[in-house]
């Protein structure tokens, strides 16, 4: 049913006009409204309505964590990081542990770390004059299984080429390749094979020490020489004197002794003389998975993950805060929607009652 | 992001009492029709105005205009007195009790026919406002709408049956003149 336009315009035409007591009392409060003087901070005072906060609020809350995950990002990116700390613990631990081996003949030692060059090994060159036992512990980082095959191979034809030999090798290929080799070069040409041996990959660590062995074997002359004496003059009495059959049997019995002793010191001498004639090198290839070894990264590398740390950690507050406080938001909301829901209810009954 | 001063000059920047005198026929109207008593009518203006004077600063200019705005508080000023009445009535135990007001004094004042006094008489409070809002003040559907928290096609719904009822007594009143 359409409604009348009479009865419109009759609405229209007794459209209700407020009494003039009322227009005074609404000009008597119009007129009331204060002029604010302006306050030189009132400019800048914002009113932002509660969505609109949001939407300012959100995009500044994501701006402030990333801002600080930057900042502490590029503060913590001067401290050394994690890895390098636990490889410097574990370089303090080694040396500890060195030093807390007697030794039992003074040794000199030279130790370089990751980036020695090879020409460090000049630091200790042999001495031709004296009899000196030289070995060096060196490790060397190949990028991939590949590579640690073609180091061990190239070392071993170095070994051979320079004269020496390999005492043992064990080579793993695959994950977590690795190669342990121990050589043994003539000293002569000792740093010939460290200067080799260096080139197969990047230094990581290398050790040389060379120990004297010729007060050793000053001794060991000296004691052949005194026996083989005895020995002579024994010989020379038991074949020219005439003695009793208890003194011939002493002295045939300490002829045996020091003839067994002459054998002694004539090993000990030739096992001297060869250990000073030829260096021991034990040769370790890793690859960086098998050592777990990070490479050095950049300021910017370091920067940047540290800021992704920051970020994970204000992530993981935000998240707990959001765990925490979502229960608390749902009554909320559900409280709020109840009463609205309520209030319009109650408007409508109120409306179709009155 | 709205200052509190000064505005643009493309929005609306018109002091309280320009817009209060502008607009006073219609928050009175609107308060008339919903509570189809003139005293009160009066009365809950003069409240619309005080409230209205206090948010000022809050209105924003690009959320709607003046009269929506004005409206919406003569709107809410209404509902709590229809709320405190009601309370009231229960609280004295005479909730079928009419208000005195209503009852010795002319419900709408000078300017309504005594048969459309009647029939509006007749209409419920909900009724009465979108036929005020819709007819009498003249605000669109979307307006309404906005302004009663329902859909437009409720405030058209409400407001045919309003017209309907209104026409229906009115042709009732005729016929037993």
């Amino acid at each position: 049913m359409t409604p009348s336009p009479d009865l419109i315009q009759e609405l229209r035409a007794s459209r209700p006009a407020a009494p003039a007591d009322l227009r005074a009392r609404v000009r008597e409060l119009a007129a009331s409204e204060a002029t604010p003087t302006a306050a030189p901070w009132s400019k800048l005072h914002l009113h932002l309505p509660a969505r609109r906060s949001l939407l300012v609020a959100l995009p500044a809350a994501a701006a402030l964590a990333l801002t600080t995950a930057g900042v502490l990002g590029l503060a913590r990116s001067d401290a050394p990081s994690a890895e390098v700390l636990r490889g410097e613990l574990a370089q303090t631990d080694k040396d500890s542990l060195e030093s807390a081996v007697p030794e039992t003949a003074p040794v000199q030692t030279e130790t370089f770390g990751a980036g020695a060059t090879p020409g460090a090994a000049d630091a200790i060159a042999p001495d031709a004059n004296r009899a000196q036992q030289i070995s060096a512990t060196l490790t060397v980082e190949v990028s991939d299984s590949d590579g640690v095959s073609d180091a061990a191979q190239k070392a071993l034809d170095l070994t051979e080429r320079l004269g020496g030999h390999v005492v043992s090798a064990s080579v793993v290929t695959g994950e977590g390749a690795n190669a342990a080799i121990t050589l043994r070069v003539p000293v002569a040409k000792v740093q010939e094979a460290i200067v080799g041996l260096s080139a197969l990959g990047s230094i990581v660590s290398q050790q040389v020490s060379v120990q004297d062995l010729q007060a050793t074997l000053d001794q060991l002359e000296r004691r052949e020489r005194s026996v083989r004496a005895q020995i002579a003059v024994l010989v020379a009495r038991l074949e020219s004197e005439p003695l009793d059959a208890e003194t011939r049997a002493r002295l045939q019995a300490r002829l045996q002794n020091l003839r067994a002793e002459l054998r002694v010191l004539r090993r000990g001498l030739a096992g001297t003389r060869a250990e000073a004639r030829m260096a021991t090198i034990q040769l370790t290839v890793v690859t960086p998975e098998s050592t777990g070894a990070v490479a050095p990264q950049s300021r910017l590398d370091r920067t940047l993950d540290e800021a992704v740390n920051v970020l994970v950690w204000e992530a993981v507050i935000a998240l707990a805060i959001l765990i925490i406080a979502a229960p608390f938001a749902l009554v909320l909301l559900a409280t709020w929607l109840g009463r609205r829901f309520y209030r319009r209810r109650e408007e409508e009954r109120l409306l179709a009652t009155s | 992001m709205s200052l509190d001063a000064p505005r643009s000059a493309d929005l609306d920047a018109r002091s309280f009492a320009t817009v209060a005198e502008e607009l006073l026929d219609d928050v009175y109207g609107y308060l008339l029709y919903m509570t189809k008593n003139w005293a009160l009518a009066e009365d809950l203006t003069s409240e619309t105005f005080e409230t209205a004077l206090r948010r000022w600063k809050r209105f924003d200019p690009r959320r709607g205009t003046h009269r929506a705005w004005l409206l919406a508080i003569a709107r809410s000023t209404a509902l709590d007195w229809f709320r405190a009445d009601s309370r009231r009535r229960k609280r004295e135990e005479r909730a079928d009790a009419e208000d005195p007001r209503h009852d010795r004094e002319p419900a709408f004042g000078e300017g309504f026919s005594a048969e459309l006094e009647e029939a509006l008489r007749a209409l419920t409070a909900g009724e009465r406002e979108v036929v005020a809002l819709r007819v009498v003040l003249e605000l669109d559907g979307d307006e309404t709408a906005a302004l009663l928290g329902i859909s437009p096609t409720a405030v058209s719904t409400r407001l045919h049956r309003a017209l309907a009822k209104l026409e229906e007594r009115m042709r009732h009143h005729d016929a037993v003149a």
